[in-house]
């Protein structure tokens, strides 16, 4: 799906001083070119990566432990550098970014995390609201969109109580509110259903479903076959350091999943 | 939500941290601020030595009484002079034995102690002892003239050697207070280190994340200053209530804390120098 390409509230910003990029509108997304990453020189976790990610698509991103899930999406936000190749987010190289453009980078990418990142002893108003308070938004609004948010991920007006007492559950409702707060043009989620049952698991991810219906491209990298096997949306499977492309969902993937045998596309 | 009010809360949340921050630099700052009271009232006592100046000038044994008369009267009619007292040998004798039970001092001839002028100048005075000095020298009935200059310059070398040490002791409290802020501040980074990671993440600049943390670390400066400087005036005011009589004896002049402007600028440099500190702790921290 490519919801909310003509949205008018797409307005990213990545540069300081800039009001926001005209032409990013046009571009993909993300665009990965020959992404090489090691940390070990003799185990290179990904090595010549190729991926293309149009706006508002939905995209799960899996594979086995160590494959480089999580070191895909730290590098989309600069959190870990590219060792060579480019990661092109809305045209703008996300290497070349100085230190003083990471912030701006940032605040147009949300990030959920397995281990949800809340500041426990802040109520769930002061967690979600922080990104609009690094943003400088005034007060009320703050509290009107935090409400908002809050509505969105089932937990209206349980703003008041504090984060660390929340069920686990709940956190994680409570850290994706925190990243669709800012209305960010995408959001990266590293595993957020690995410390939730099975139920809970849908829920969270029937949320970002929700959310990507508005228009947010959405990646979301999980090693739980189950959840894209409910919903079947393109999969991109990290295999040997590279990206295995299935479009469709696990089912037309199974021979590449079970034995590596045969790869449905290899995205140039 | 301001960078006070972030600073607040997590002052709020570490206040035992804080508290063990401001007392320790409060310590350094009562040392820095007792050298400094120490300094000032060294100061204040050779100013007063130099601007009220006394003169002893000696007779020849010669000197006739028409010739002292003379030079007292030349005295008495002179602006910078405010009084004069004749003191012939057998007084200055019983003043000096009066002084000392000391024997030998009692079995000197009388000619041992020659008769004086005993010369208060006036405070307006000034630098004109030196000139006054040297006419009175000049007096074939002046045997010699003792300006107690000498002892005004020991003070003023007592005085710069004070300022010297104080620089001294200055400059390694200020590294004990950069370094006792850092680390308190480097501390709450590290227990507050989820805030922080999350704030990156959503986006906030270097200077947004930094600036809770340089609030805190200016008030823990201020706050230690000005407690040291308030117990050291307590302290002050205490040891002055007894001692007053006896400094002033011994002195000549009563003993004064730190004018205001210097416990205000103590106050502002222990700010400055905690703000100082964290802004260097965490350019560290958070290029990591």
């Amino acid at each position: 799906m490519q919801a909310g390409e003509n949205s008018p509230a797409f307005r990213p910003v990545l540069r300081p001083g800039r009001r926001f990029d005209a032409l990013a509108g046009r571009r993909p997304i993300l665009v990965f070119e020959h992404v090489h990453k090691a940390y070990r020189a003799d185990n290179p976790v990904l090595r010549g990566l190729n991926l293309e990610v149009a706006r508002g698509e939905f995209l799960f991103v899996t594979g086995p432990s160590g494959a480089g899930k999580s070191t895909l999406l730290r590098m989309l936000y600069a959190a870990e550098s590219v060792d060579s190749g480019k990661i092109l987010f809305l045209g703008r190289e996300v290497g070349r970014l100085t230190r003083e453009s990471i912030p701006y980078l940032r605040r147009n990418i949300g990030v959920v995390f397995q281990d949800v990142k809340l500041v426990p002893n802040w109520s769930v108003l002061e967690n979600v609201a922080l990104p609009l308070e690094v943003l400088g938004v005034a007060q009320r609004t703050v509290r009107q969109r935090v409400g908002q948010a809050l509505e969105r991920v089932g937990l209206g007006g349980r703003g008041s109580e504090r984060a660390g007492v929340l069920s686990g559950g709940e956190q994680q409702r409570v850290a994706i509110a925190r990243a669709i707060v800012g209305e960010p043009a995408m959001l990266l989620a590293d595993e957020p259903t690995g410390n939730l049952d099975p139920q809970l698991a849908v829920d969270i991810l029937g949320l970002f479903e929700d959310i990507h219906e508005t228009g947010v491209t959405v990646l979301f990298a999980t090693h739980d076959r189950s959840l894209m096997e409910v919903r079947p949306r393109r999969v991109v499977v990290l295999d040997d350091g590279k990206a295995l492309d299935v479009p469709h969902g696990l089912d037309e993937a199974a021979p590449v999943l079970n034995g590596r045998t045969q790869i449905a596309q290899r995205v140039a | 939500m301001t960078s006070l009010e972030r600073a607040w809360r997590g002052a709020r949340n570490d206040w035992r941290l804080h508290l063990l921050s401001v007392f320790s630099v409060a310590v350094a700052f009562v040392c820095l601020a007792a050298s400094l009271v120490v300094v000032f009232n060294v100061y204040g006592i050779r100013q007063r030595w130099q601007c009220t100046g006394r003169v002893s000038v000696y007779l020849a044994p010669k000197a006739t009484e028409e010739q002292v008369r003379g030079i007292e009267s030349a005295l008495r009619q002179s602006s910078s002079v405010a009084e004069v007292r004749r003191v012939s040998s057998e007084q200055a004798q019983r003043e000096l034995a009066g002084d000392s039970p000391d024997p030998i001092v009692t079995a000197l001839p009388v000619e041992a102690f020659p008769a004086s002028l005993e010369v208060s100048l006036s405070e307006s005075s000034g630098h004109g002892i030196d000139k006054l000095a040297a006419q009175l020298g000049a007096l074939p009935a002046v045997e010699s003239v003792e300006t107690y200059q000498s002892w005004v310059e020991r003070l003023a070398r007592v005085v710069q050697g004070g300022v010297t040490a104080s620089a001294i002791l200055a400059l390694v409290i200020f590294g004990s207070v950069v370094s006792v802020v850092s680390s308190t501040i480097r501390l709450a980074l590290h227990r507050r280190q989820v805030e922080v990671d999350v704030l990156k993440l959503v986006g906030a600049t270097d200077d947004y994340v930094r600036r809770p943390f340089v609030v805190e670390g200016a008030v823990q400066g201020a706050l230690g200053a000005a407690v040291g400087t308030v117990f050291l005036a307590l302290l002050f005011s205490i040891i002055r209530s007894r001692c007053d009589a006896a400094f002033g004896a011994l002195m000549g002049c009563a003993p004064v804390f730190l004018p205001w402007w210097i416990a205000v600028g103590l106050v502002i440099a222990g700010a400055a120098l905690g703000a100082a500190a964290a802004f260097i702790s965490l350019s560290k921290s958070l290029g990591s």
